[in-house]
């Protein structure tokens, strides 16, 4: 024993050795060739497609294969075609517009609320509903929807298909980001700041109002975000529940015209919309999420990131 | 503001099937320094909780001035708390920190920029009125907490081991501020600590906890010299436990019997008979040539000796297998000889305390120093 451990002290091989005796893989510190192939493999394979998607929305011609020179007719030039000026389509953009903005502003309010009252109120019952709160990563969204279609066409049907349904439909589906990223942040955050604030004087409302809502400023903002982003994505939940032309989103126009109807680089151009639509709120809500927790000691750019993303 | 007197009736905190705080009763006078001091799970920050008003007691009442408030809300008690992350609001500036519970205080408008200027200067923190609380290092925001709790006048200062998350060396410098400031607000402080240094240091009296429970309240000296159990003994610092015979007693001396020896000792229960334990300081012995002839010395050998900078620690056997620890003054030419050197050690009769027989001995937990200081168990 003692013996073999002096020779392998005196020795000691070079690394260089080490490396043709045993080859690539007992190097540590080699350069990870697979990792980076596949890498960049996945980016091209989930980029290139878009890319391609969104260039042809700015194609001269009508084809969405045969690349005909640069224009952006499709957007703003052609009379009838274009999204500014076929109806249908820019209707489809408001449309859109409006069912992200109703559905953030009516989610993130009620998502906070659910997620302070679980916090605080410690009870079996609680226990029953924080599993509703994630509940829509559990259930198939077109279950969901489906449901909500009966409900409304069935039983509710003073709501009926339309906005006022998708809009429902849609807050019910995205409960979870309000609720989940705020009691993340609430139990980072401690109880601590509360009973400061109480320390000091502040009531229980004045204490939540002063000091518990500024400091869930920033998981109100990534909920939102997200709340928008995915409500500009969506597609079965309004699918189901629009009604007529008038109520349907950009989502539901592009699937009903892309196997035929109307065609052509407009599509392109509404999903490049929606595309650079989404992407802006990700990119706004990542350097507000960032101002807003400055003054916090954080891991930053990572854990803004990873807010906004929703992880 | 005048006031500030604190007084605990049998105050009792159980958590489900654990009891924390086990009827504790204890008085603070107006003015006074007062620590609470014991292990981790003492119970001693519960008890805190309970006077600010985060924790409502099981049973027991808390007076404030005379006034049982063990029923209300925080923000209605006149006491303020120092937390130990400080809880500075991270979305406000110095200034609005401080200036944050002036809003439910009958405070007018013009007097509150002037209020939060005295007190950033009674800290020391003028100047830094405008940074956010992470600009500041922890030693800084440790002060604006102090501030923005003083700035309420309150009757009643409490204190979450407000020093626990700092260097060493700027805990220690924040120690003096700390007392320097108790004493010129003229507040009553309730200071929660587990560092003994901390609670001797500051305190006019201090109350040593151990499992939900009182074990000694006293001054620091007090405590300190003449400790009333087992637990109190070991926490604070280091003590040597002996086993001995009290075999008699002449004026207001204790005769105990180690082996052959003979000692003297005129503190604790001298009055006792039959087995006893016996604690003494380290600092309070002193260490001799083997074979010194005087009084109140026991033979031993040096097993080891720790160099710590300003003293040096050595480990001495007794005779009868009991190891104990000698700190000698580092002088610059302490050399207390090397390990295996037969010596002598001088226990002056003044600095032995006999303990009743009937203490439990201290728990395992404890802080600082490793063991081997103990009984041995000869």
């Amino acid at each position: 024993m003692a013996t073999a451990i002096d020779k392998t002290v005196s020795a000691p091989p070079s690394p260089a050795a080490v490396g043709a005796h045993r080859g690539f893989r007992g190097n540590p510190w080699r350069r990870p060739w697979a990792m980076e192939g596949f890498t960049w493999l996945y980016i091209i394979w989930s980029i290139v497609p878009i890319g391609i998607a969104v260039l042809f929305s700015f194609n001269k011609g009508a084809s969405q294969a045969t690349w005909q020179g640069f224009s952006t007719k499709w957007y703003i030039g052609a009379q009838v075609t274009s999204v500014l000026h076929n109806p249908s389509l820019h209707h489809a953009v408001i449309q859109t517009l409006i069912l992200a903005g109703l559905t953030t502003l009516i989610c993130v309010p009620l998502g906070v609320a659910f997620a302070i009252g679980i916090d605080r109120w410690r009870s079996r019952t609680a226990n029953g509903l924080n599993f509703v709160m994630i509940f829509s990563f559990v259930i198939p969204e077109l279950l969901l929807a489906v449901a909500l279609f009966m409900l409304v066409t069935q039983a509710l049907t003073f709501i009926g298909l339309g906005t006022d349904a998708e809009v429902a439909g849609l807050v019910v589906w995205n409960l979870s980001w309000p609720a989940i990223i705020v009691r993340a942040r609430l139990a980072s955050i401690g109880s601590s700041y509360e009973e400061a604030a109480s320390d000091l004087g502040a009531p229980r409302l004045s204490a939540v109002g002063r000091v518990l809502l500024p400091m869930l400023t920033p998981a109100m903002l990534a909920s939102a975000v997200l709340v928008f982003a995915s409500t500009i994505d969506d597609f079965v939940i309004v699918e189901q529940l629009s009604s007529t032309a008038s109520t349907q989103p950009m989502s539901v126009l592009i699937y009903a015209n892309v196997h035929g109807g109307l065609s052509g680089p407009a599509l392109n151009a509404l999903a490049t919309i929606m595309l650079v639509v989404s992407l802006l709120a990700a990119v706004i809500g990542f350097f507000a999420y960032r101002w807003l927790t400055r003054g916090e000691r954080t891991e930053g750019t990572a854990e803004a990131l990873a807010t906004i993303a929703g992880i | 503001m005048s006031g500030g007197h604190v007084q605990l009736e049998s105050l009792t905190k159980r958590f489900d099937d654990v009891t924390a705080v086990d009827g504790i009763s204890l008085e603070v006078q107006p003015g006074e320094f007062f620590s609470l001091l014991g292990p981790s799970g003492c119970g001693k920050t519960t008890t805190l909780r309970m006077i600010a008003g985060f924790e409502p007691p099981s049973a027991g009442k808390i007076l404030l001035d005379g006034t049982d408030v063990a029923s209300w809300a925080p923000n209605r008690r006149n006491v303020n708390t120092v937390f130990q992350n400080y809880a500075l609001f991270p979305f406000l500036n110095v200034e609005e920190n401080v200036a944050f519970g002036m809003r439910y205080q009958s405070v007018p408008k013009a007097q509150r920029s002037s209020r939060v200027a005295e007190a950033l200067e009674l800290v020391q923190l003028s100047g830094y009125g405008k940074r956010r609380p992470n600009q500041l290092s922890g030693g800084q925001q440790q002060r604006v907490a102090l501030a923005r709790a003083l700035v309420l006048r309150p009757a009643v200062l409490l204190l979450d081991e407000p020093l626990g998350a700092l260097d060493a060396k700027i805990r220690k410098q924040l120690r003096i501020e700390l007392k320097a400031l108790q004493e010129e607000v003229g507040i009553t402080f309730v200071f929660v600590t587990h560092d003994q240094e901390e609670a001797l240091s500051m305190s006019d009296r201090m109350a040593v906890m151990n499992e939900g429970q009182i074990e000694q309240i006293g001054s620091p000296a007090e405590v300190y010299e003449d400790p009333g159990t087992m637990f109190v003994a070991d926490f604070l610092g280091v003590s040597n436990l002996m086993e001995a015979e009290a075999v008699g007693w002449r004026d207001g001396e204790c005769t105990l019997q180690v082996g052959e020896f003979h000692l003297r000792s005129c503190c604790g229960e001298v009055g006792t008979r039959g087995p006893v334990k016996v604690v003494v300081r380290p600092e309070r012995i002193q260490l001799l040539e083997h074979g010194a002839s005087q009084e109140n010395s026991l033979p031993g050998m040096i097993q080891r000796s720790v160099y710590v900078g300003s003293t040096l620690h050595v480990f001495v056997q007794l005779f009868e297998g009991t190891t104990i620890q000698v700190w000698i003054t580092n002088t610059g030419q302490a050399d207390a000889g090397t390990a295996g050197t037969p010596v002598s050690v001088h226990l002056p009769a003044e600095a032995l305390r006999v303990l009743g027989a009937g203490d439990e001995p201290a728990p395992a937990e404890r802080e600082g120093e490793a063991a081997g200081t103990v009984a041995a168990g000869a």
